[in-house]
């Protein structure tokens, strides 16, 4: 008993014992990291109200909300970018490579999960390199292999490739959930008939469906978000690019009102923000497992 | 009826360990990681050695006849004064975003830990930059920086017009802005990792030390930091990588490696001579060089922030 209580009065404690000066440090802290935290909405907010704002009011009052919205900005946006197009593309691209990952991380998973063999254990740790291999160091060769295969300037080879740099993470995520499946089902299951196959899409899959959600959210950030390969392999044909492709456009056009490329920004943000809302809990925790994947 | 009770244990056991043996020492079923490993090696390893073979080509454009170079493109790169700038902005860089972030996430998340009043909605703040991709964030930061932006009309409003600049464009400040970006984008998000990772240790650590009366900054020093040690040295390194390579992208959005070439970065240099200058043997060979820089960098991180206990 004593020792609980002196455990839960010792941070008291030890703040008190550091005085005048640790509660200055104390506060400072505080100040510092709710200043960090503005500094991380400042510009959201300004680009929201900004998108509704004249550009002579975007300057002369950079903080203050619309006083008469212009609504005009965000079809001005859509138009001048074809944003509409790009939102689509965005969509097929980003659900066709989903798609494909799983369709070849699902069966990987399954075969590292069960067997214990050295040449798994091989391929298990090739996998789990994979994430230090820099994507960006392999742009140029990426770029002229799409160029030689004759998909140069279609989506169809970024939906190819975005999956191979998904890969790693998605297997390694996976595995660890396909892990835990107790063997005993399995074996149930072969006695009642099953195939290899049946036995990976109806006992394996249903039972990992919270690692497929992981990976699924984080490669949807990925995929969606994505811009430097999608920008030299697509290029800038509107009936083909992403939207993130598609946004800068607005800018290197001099003549873009601000609030019309404030506009096009929130356009291409809308999409995660409602998954993020819906999915806020799931969509944190698949950020962080994801992000140290060792 | 006597074999009876005595098959039933020894049958199952037998059909359940069998197949187990059979399948869990390279058995056919391993097959079926392979049209992974086929597609992770063609678009990764495959472009990655293409990237060695290139550099020792030369070959002004993609559609330019190409021919063998030797050692030529890495003598071209490293007599190039641009390459030296671009080695120096990337040192610049590195040496002062990844040491400020990874400080400063940590002690974030710390302070996230202690559930300080509005530690949820922090949270969610933090996560912000995570969810946003390259290129909205460059436009966002455009529209911040820009010389009739939202940093030079804040200026304006509180009186201090003068200090206001093209940031951007400005030789003493584009670098230091691009640096900004990296922090600005760096430091919420790893501070959420660090807090999910204080988050697991056990308090009977914190305890044993606080009986001693230590403040909170011996214990983020002296307790969090050592028993985390090995997770800040990974997310470290993932954060040197991204810096190193990934800010290519921040850079051809807002400045193009200008003012004069005040922002070229390393990644950025590969970037530019391959697709804007179209010397793609120039372009791999300092694509080679920065990949050598990021093996080194990663191994003396690796080294550095190692668990020693």
């Amino acid at each position: 008993m004593s020792t609980t209580k002196q455990a839960t009065r010792a941070p008291r404690g030890g703040a008190r014992r550091s005085g005048r000066s640790g509660r200055v440090l104390w506060g400072v802290s505080h100040g510092l990291v709710w200043l960090y935290a503005l500094a991380l909405v400042l510009p959201l907010y300004y680009l929201v109200i900004s998108s509704f704002k004249k550009t002579t009011d975007i300057f002369d009052s950079p903080l203050t909300p619309p006083v008469d919205p212009v609504w005009h900005y965000f079809e001005d946006a859509i138009r001048y970018a074809r944003l509409d197009l790009a939102l689509v593309n965005s969509a097929l691209v980003t659900a066709a490579a989903l798609a494909l990952t799983l369709l070849l991380a699902l069966p990987a998973s399954f075969a590292l999960a069960r067997s214990r063999g050295r040449l798994s254990a091989l391929l298990e740790r090739i996998f789990a390199m994979g994430f230090l291999v820099p994507t960006f160091a392999a742009l140029v060769p990426t770029f002229l292999m799409a160029a030689y295969t004759g998909l140069f300037h279609t989506r169809t080879f970024v939906i190819l490739l975005l999956p191979a740099g998904a890969l790693p993470l998605s297997v390694v995520l996976l595995t660890q959930f396909m892990r835990t499946v107790p063997p005993e089902l399995e074996e149930s299951a072969r006695v009642d008939g099953a195939t290899t196959w049946t036995v990976l899409w109806r006992v394996f899959v249903p039972l990992s469906m919270p690692g497929i959600a992981t990976v699924l959210l984080l490669n949807f950030l990925n995929f969606w978000n994505e811009y430097l390969y999608s920008l030299v392999i697509i290029g800038p044909d509107t009936s083909q690019r992403t939207i993130q492709v598609a946004l800068p456009t607005l800018q290197a056009n001099q003549a873009t009102e601000y609030g019309v490329l404030m506009a096009g920004t929130a356009v291409t943000l809308i999409p995660v923000y409602i998954v993020y809302i819906v999915l806020q809990r799931r969509m944190e925790q698949a950020l962080i497992s994801g992000a140290v994947k060792m | 009826m006597h074999p009876t009770p005595t098959t039933p244990p020894t049958a199952p056991a037998a059909t359940g360990r069998r197949p187990r043996r059979t399948r869990r020492e390279g058995s056919p079923v391993t097959l079926l990681a392979v049209p992974a490993l086929v597609w992770y090696l063609l678009f990764t390893l495959g472009p990655l050695l293409a990237m060695f073979y290139i550099s020792g080509l030369s070959w002004p454009g993609m559609l330019a006849p190409r021919s063998w170079a030797g050692w030529e493109n890495y003598r071209a790169v490293l007599d190039d004064p641009l390459f030296w700038q671009a080695v120096r902005n990337s040192a610049i860089q590195i040496g002062v975003v990844l040491p400020v972030m990874i400080v400063a996430a940590f002690m974030v998340g710390y302070y996230l830990t202690l559930k300080p009043r509005g530690h949820r909605l922090l949270r969610v703040v933090l996560f912000t930059p995570a969810l946003i991709s390259a290129s909205a964030k460059a436009m966002m930061a455009y529209s911040v920086l820009a010389p009739n932006g939202m940093l030079n009309g804040l200026l304006d409003t509180v009186g201090l017009g003068g200090l206001g600049r093209a940031w951007l464009a400005d030789t003493d400040t584009a670098l230091a802005c691009i640096m900004a970006i990296d922090l600005w984008n760096g430091i919420g998000f790893t501070a959420v990792l660090f807090a999910a990772r204080l988050g697991s240790v056990p308090e009977e650590i914190y305890e044993a030390a606080e009986l001693d009366g230590a403040g909170h900054w011996r214990r983020m020093w002296r307790i969090a930091f050592p028993v985390t040690k090995d997770y800040v040295g990974v997310t470290t390194m993932l954060q040197f990588l991204w810096i190193l390579f990934s800010s290519a992208q921040n850079v051809l959005l807002l400045t193009q490696g200008g003012p004069g070439n005040a922002t070229t970065n390393l990644s950025f240099l590969v970037y530019n001579k391959a697709f804007v200058q179209s010397d793609l043997g120039y372009s791999q060979a300092a694509g080679v060089l920065l990949f050598g820089v990021g093996l080194v960098g990663m191994l003396a991180i690796r080294r550095l922030l190692r668990q020693n206990y």
